[in-house]
């Protein structure tokens, strides 16, 4: 084996030399400070960031929940949220009839723009911030929704995230699961076209990936699987593909895990694969104790959070993902592999929002 | 530059002012002056539905302030519709766009509608080949070369290009991805076209036993059409040699694993996942599972 082919391509000497410093534990205290702070103002930095501004309230919410912390929001604060959330909610009208149904993603333009259109990655973290927050969903417009989401399906059976015409993938066809799940109504999918369709993405690699023929990605498999297993279709996949494919989850893990074959580990993926894993039933093949110090190095232990590699700068995304990774693997705290929400959140929407 | 609000050629229309609280803040993004400015005559012309070249110009502007607005590029097509433009123009803009933000999906997407409206897929090799030389794992680039060939059936020359690629660099997944996807789609995965591919990527594994990318292609290509690998005897042959050469790569022995798990050698395989343990620890507890079910098979 020549130097350029390392089995495991790391620079450890770097990594080493900083791990005696590194905290051993999540660093609560200084992750609530990080989200609470984002529940409030945001810097101008985050003008990219518009157009999902309400993924950063689910971000900062499911963050919370899961560290224990969501008691340090008031009460009268988590009203507000409810309000705002709400408030963006896309109402039918005569001339688009359900097509722009759905949440907005921020208020930055107004509903009567005709332009203007629900979103449904959006409604699906409106529906889980909802859900963690404690409401019971009665002031969704739950036929608006559900016809919403079934004008974003296409013939293949894939999803587009907004019915003017965009692009389609896993992403959406997960959101769309996720919805009907979550409002217990399935008339927003045709689930034998949307199976048929996650199918045919599982690449020759044994993973899946956002399209037909693109390269297997750890995003893109969770999506499918956790959309499969809501779907209750997860055993439409063979069983000699899914011992392919968890092979393949496995082979992503390097400390942390990477998201595709020969790409660096990112914090992300411990909970895309940490998740799909749990899906899988194979979650105890997962070495933990690597996970674990991975992520440690990319705790920002200062201003709390996570970034993407270490000596990155954390940012909201990474700082949810590590937080929710190393919950779905260690198993310390509860997570919902599929609807990607605390085990507490899920028991709340059972007993308060499903009759 | 010139604030919409002070211009005299703006002076007809009203801006709408976003929604804006610092006292009762919900993730409230603070805003710069100019993306108050730019978005409150974007939201003003979207409403009265203005589709003139000034309005074009605005929502160049407030692309610049947030790429990721859907809508505003939305709103752009339906300009470009009403207008008739030149979509030359519309080419070198979403260049520019792509140069700056290569991993911005709406972007991508508005490049693809605006092939659709010319017909002409003729620029998108190159532009697709200048963002992967600088990230040659760029999802999108690959996601809009892959959707233009086959909507456009140009295969000649890929396989050169991932020749390339790969010469370049041996573990660039994406491109082995993109191989398998030419092949399926121009000539198909006949018995013989696994023989051949199967020698393209043994040479490359033996380049580089560790190299997931070529072994997957290689499993990849037998399996996922349904075939044995005792179908193929010259690629045994090539495991089989390497493992008595003693090279250490987890992904030889776990491949021979399958080989003698397939001819029905369960001692074989069992030593083989012994191996594995040691050699790729971190999954230890997969192959001690992997050798138990030997057991539970029998
Ligand atoms: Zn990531």
């Amino acid at each position: 084996m020549s130097a350029a082919d390392p089995i495991v391509e790391t620079d450890e000497a770097d990594m080493e030399d900083k791990a005696e410093d590194l905290p051993k534990q999540l660093l609560k205290d200084k992750h609530s400070k990080f989200f609470k702070h984002m529940l409030g103002l945001l810097p101008e930095a985050y003008q990219s960031h518009d157009s999902s501004r309400l993924t950063l309230l689910y971000f900062s919410l499911s963050s919370l929940d899961l560290i224990g912390a969501l008691d340090e929001i008031t009460d009268k604060q988590k009203k507000e949220l409810i309000k705002w959330i709400y408030s963006l909610q896309v109402k039918p009208d005569h001339e688009h009839g359900y097509s722009r149904c759905g949440f907005f993603a921020t208020d930055s333009l107004p509903e009567s723009i005709d332009a203007n259109y629900g979103h449904i990655a959006m409604t699906y973290v409106a529906l889980c911030s909802l859900i963690i927050l404690g409401d019971d969903l009665t002031g969704v417009d739950r036929e608006s929704i559900v016809q919403g989401v079934r004008a974003l399906q296409l013939d293949s059976g894939s999803y587009q995230c907004i019915s003017f015409g965009t692009e389609s993938d896993a992403r959406f066809v997960y959101c769309a699961a996720c919805i009907s799940y979550f409002l217990n109504d399935w008339r927003g999918m045709d689930v034998e076209k949307a199976t048929n369709f996650l199918l045919s993405i599982q690449s020759y690699e044994g993973g899946f990936a956002q399209n037909i023929g693109r390269e297997s990605h750890g995003g893109s498999t969770y999506c499918a699987l956790a959309a499969l297993q809501l779907m209750g279709k997860l055993d439409a996949i063979t069983e000699e593909s899914r011992a392919r494919l968890i092979y393949w989850c496995l082979n992503r893990q390097q400390s942390g895990f990477n998201g595709r074959p020969n790409k660096p580990v990112d914090t992300c993926y411990s909970f895309w694969l940490g998740a799909s894993l749990t899906l899988l039933g194979a979650k105890d093949f997962i070495n933990k104790e690597c996970n674990f110090s991975f992520l440690m190095t990319t705790q920002d232990r200062y201003m709390g959070g996570f970034s993407k590699w270490p000596g990155y700068l954390p940012d909201p995304l990474h700082s949810y993902f590590g937080i929710s990774g190393m919950y779905v693997i260690s198993g310390e705290v509860e997570v919902h592999p599929a609807l990607n929400i605390s085990m507490r959140a899920y028991r709340h929407w059972q007993s308060q929002c499903t009759s | 530059m010139t604030f919409y609000a002070d211009r005299p050629e703006w002076k007809d229309v009203t801006p709408i002012p976003l929604p804006y609280s610092e006292n009762e803040p919900v993730v409230q993004i603070m805003y710069s002056e100019r993306f108050k400015d730019v978005y409150g005559y974007m939201a003003a012309i979207m409403q009265k539905k203005e589709y003139s070249e000034r309005a074009l110009n605005l929502t160049t502007d407030a692309i610049e302030c947030n790429a990721a607005n859907y809508t505003v590029w939305h709103y752009r097509r339906e300009i470009l519709r009403h207008l008739q433009s030149d979509l030359q123009d519309e080419m070198k803009f979403t260049e520019s766009v792509i140069d700056d933000q290569p991993k911005n999906y709406q972007v991508w997407h508005h490049r693809r509608c605006i092939i659709e409206m010319t017909g002409d897929p003729s620029q998108e090799l190159d532009l697709t080949e200048y963002t992967l030389s600088s990230d040659a794992k760029n999802y999108h680039a690959w996601d809009h070369r892959q959707w233009v060939l086959s909507q456009y059936k140009i295969w000649d020359k890929e396989l050169e290009y991932i020749d390339d690629l790969l010469s370049k660099d041996l573990r660039n997944n994406s491109a082995w991805n993109h191989r398998y996807f030419v092949i399926e789609n121009s000539q198909g995965w006949s018995r013989e076209t696994i023989s051949k591919e199967l020698e393209y990527a043994g040479a490359y594994i033996k380049k580089a036993p560790n190299n997931e990318s070529s072994w997957n292609f290689a499993r990849g290509i037998i399996k996922k059409n349904k075939m044995n690998y005792s179908d193929f005897p010259a690629f045994k042959e090539l495991c089989v040699g390497m493992n008595e050469s003693h090279i250490p790569s987890p992904f030889l022995l776990s491949t021979l694993a399958d080989i003698n798990i397939e001819e029905g050698n369960k001692t074989a395989a069992s030593n083989i996942f012994e191996q594995l343990k040691d050699l790729d620890s971190i999954r230890e507890k997969y192959w001690t599972f992997k050798q138990d079910q030997l057991q539970v098979g029998s």
